[in-house]
């Protein structure tokens, strides 16, 4: 798997690259560290070449490439992203000032936005991967959602706990529906062959391989809250959603969850596309 | 087996409204052979649609004559004597007879009468959207009291209930405030005059043959008990929708950008005219009957301010402009009032939204203090 880790040279950056160490040793290839300064001066350059070598101590791998890149973080690591070279690509949290956050979001989640490939945002508590969140909407991602979960189950050293999430957020449109369902939980639905339940058995049977052990559940509520409440009560260290569904009139349409949550998880996010 | 969506009317028996909402969950799907959209048309319906037309303008026209009568004998009672009053008096007569729009007809007869002021037409007029708010609510009730979970049967009644209450009391603000100063005054349809003559050349015979036979008082209740036919009539013109799950079943599972539901719901309730009917027609969009929490609030947001579509036209056919401005102010208003909701507190309106339907569902105890609330306020509001 070709990883792409994009940092600025902060100290910021070395939490990421510490996270980063543990996707990028088992990939087979070597990471390419992609280093953009704002401004070019001696000075950044100079602290550039010094987080490259810092880089190659945290990675831990014989091998690294490395590009440095002067221009706006977000416009550069797109560009680089779009030769579709890369299979992942890795970043840290981001600043921008107040305005921008408000009219276009934060950085992490505009990058998530234009990138044809899975993105890691290494946010918040920072821990080896041992337990994972993986949230299937059921709205046409599962099958990728499911795909890279499995090849980054291979990926990760030991063993890793995935808890397959759905949230309900139906209601009853009227009195006289039937709303057992609406209460019901994980086994409960799969039992009834719900098409909540159809979908997590499905993701489960993607997800059985050596060494993952997956388990469904579902919540009920709005979605974003409870994915917030299921990653602070569940302890994980990684929390895996699907993109915003990019086609065009459902883009306009259809509320964008990923920011949302990617605003909101105070921990590692992937983004799979 | 082709599901027929339930659309409670206007003086529809409580029976017949719940035999009419879908029971079972196996709404089940059947292709149809596609047809060419002109084979799709009815002309019962079409003469049906007439029919209620007809019907409107007739009950419109004795409402006007009626109220003229009714004012001596309203103003002894002192039920409308201030906007409190009128707001109350509102709600709970939605309350009586399951129905919003009659009650806003006969407020701008009433204000067209000199009975009420423009200010307790305008009150009265948001009562009754608050009474006819309560129809989902009673439905969902009377499943309860068949035995019916509480959680299930009545979230969306009380959902319905919390978001007209809490778009139309800051609506009922910025409206007197609109009232007020005239801001909207200006605004008017200038086609009232031709459209009440050549309406009046339509239904005068037989509302003149009435206001000959029956007292004054008579004739606003028979103008009454003809505009609700006349609802009822209208529901039954629209399209039996057999919507399937696999044409707009997408409309339940994905969750839509508010301002998409704002406007799906007004657009489907322009359509309908009702709040009630427009819920209705989502329990068919998906199999079972659910839909996303996060997308009604902003359907019935936009839902409440096209029901006013009605009154527009009765506003119209009364051929007095400021009739037209207090429903046009009771839209405005509940639109910006909507609108600020939806632009600067929808996260935690929509939260504390939820929060409340599940307060009150949680309990019988809770439930009562809620049934008691929404009708101990109108009747205090009459009592002021």
């Amino acid at each position: 798997m070709k990883i792409l880790i994009a940092i600025d040279g902060s100290r910021a950056s070395l939490g990421t690259l510490h996270f980063a160490a543990q996707f990028v040793q088992r990939a087979g290839e070597p990471p390419t560290i992609l280093c953009v300064i704002e401004r070019e001066s001696d000075q950044r350059s100079k602290q550039a070449e010094d987080t490259f070598n810092t880089a190659r101590d945290i990675l831990a791998v014989p091998e690294i490439e490395t590009m440095l890149r002067t221009g706006h973080p977000v416009q550069e690591i797109v560009r680089e992203t779009e030769s579709c070279k890369f299979d992942l690509l890795i970043i840290g949290e981001m600043r921008s000032n107040f305005l921008t956050q408000i009219f276009k979001g934060p950085p992490a989640a505009r990058i998530a936005a234009c990138t044809p490939c899975p993105v890691v945002i290494a946010k918040g508590d920072r821990r080896p991967i041992k337990r994972i969140l993986l949230c299937d909407s059921g709205s046409g991602r599962s099958e990728a959602l499911n795909r890279f979960t499995a090849r980054l189950g291979k990926m990760l050293e030991g063993e890793e706990d995935i808890t397959v999430l759905h949230v309900m957020s139906q209601i009853s449109a009227g009195p006289g529906v039937k709303g057992g369902q609406l209460r019901a939980s994980a086994d409960e639905l799969i039992q009834e062959h719900t098409p909540e339940g159809v979908l997590l058995e499905r993701d489960l049977q993607a997800l059985d391989q050596p060494g993952v052990h997956p388990t469904p559940k579902v919540r009920h509520g709005l979605v974003v809250d409870e994915i917030i409440k299921e990653t602070r009560s569940g302890g994980y260290d990684l929390v895996i959603i699907g993109a915003h569904q990019g086609e065009k009139w459902r883009q306009l349409l259809l509320d964008n969850l990923a920011v949302e949550i990617l605003k909101r998880v105070d921990r590692p996010v992937l983004v799979v596309k | 087996m082709e599901h027929k969506p339930s659309s409670p009317t206007p003086g529809q028996n409580p029976a017949e409204i719940i035999d009419s909402f879908p029971v079972t969950s196996d709404l089940s799907v059947e292709a149809e052979p596609r047809l060419r959209w002109w084979k799709h048309i009815k002309l019962a319906k079409i003469g049906l649609f007439i029919l209620s037309l007809y019907l409107f303008i007739l009950a419109i026209t004795l409402m006007k004559t009626g109220a003229r009568g009714l004012t001596p004998f309203l103003s002894d009672l002192g039920i409308l004597s201030n906007p409190a009053n009128s707001l109350g008096f509102g709600w709970l007569f939605a309350y009586l007879i399951m129905s919003g729009s009659p009650v806003a007809a006969a407020a701008l007869t009433f204000f067209d009468a000199g009975v009420v002021n423009e200010i307790s037409a305008f009150t009265m007029i948001t009562g009754s959207r608050l009474g006819a708010s309560f129809i989902v609510l009673f439905i969902g009730f009377i499943y309860v009291l068949r035995g019916r979970d509480r959680a299930t049967s009545l979230s969306m009644g009380i959902l319905s209930l919390t978001v007209t209450a809490t778009t139309y009391f800051p609506g009922l603000l910025i409206g007197i405030y609109l009232l007020n100063t005239g801001a909207v005054d200006d605004i008017q349809l200038h086609t009232g005059a031709l459209l009440s003559s050549v309406t009046g050349t339509l239904v005068e015979p037989i509302a003149g043959l009435l206001m000959g036979i029956f007292p004054f008082w008579a004739v606003f209740l028979i103008g009454l008990g003809i505009i609700l036919v006349s609802f009822n009539l209208f529901d039954k013109c629209l399209p039996q929708m057999s919507l399937k799950e696999s044409r707009v079943g997408w409309v339940s599972r994905l969750v839509y950008r508010p301002v998409v539901m704002f406007f799906l719901g007004a657009l489907v309730t322009m359509i309908s005219m009702s709040v009630s009917v427009s819920l209705s027609l989502l329990i068919p969009l998906s199999q079972r009957g659910f839909v996303r929490r996060e997308n009604v609030i902003p359907y019935i947001m936009g839902a409440n301010i096209t029901t006013f579509i009605d009154t527009l036209l009765a506003a119209v056919l009364l051929d007095n402009p400021a009739t037209f401005t207090i429903v046009l102010v009771s839209m405005l208003s509940t639109a910006a009032a909507s609108i600020l909701i939806l632009v600067f507190f929808y996260r935690p309106y929509l939260k504390s939204s939820l929060l409340f339907v599940g307060w009150v569902t949680s309990s019988s105890r809770n439930l009562a203090i809620f049934m008691i609330t929404i009708f101990i306020i109108p009747i205090i509001l009459i009592l002021i």
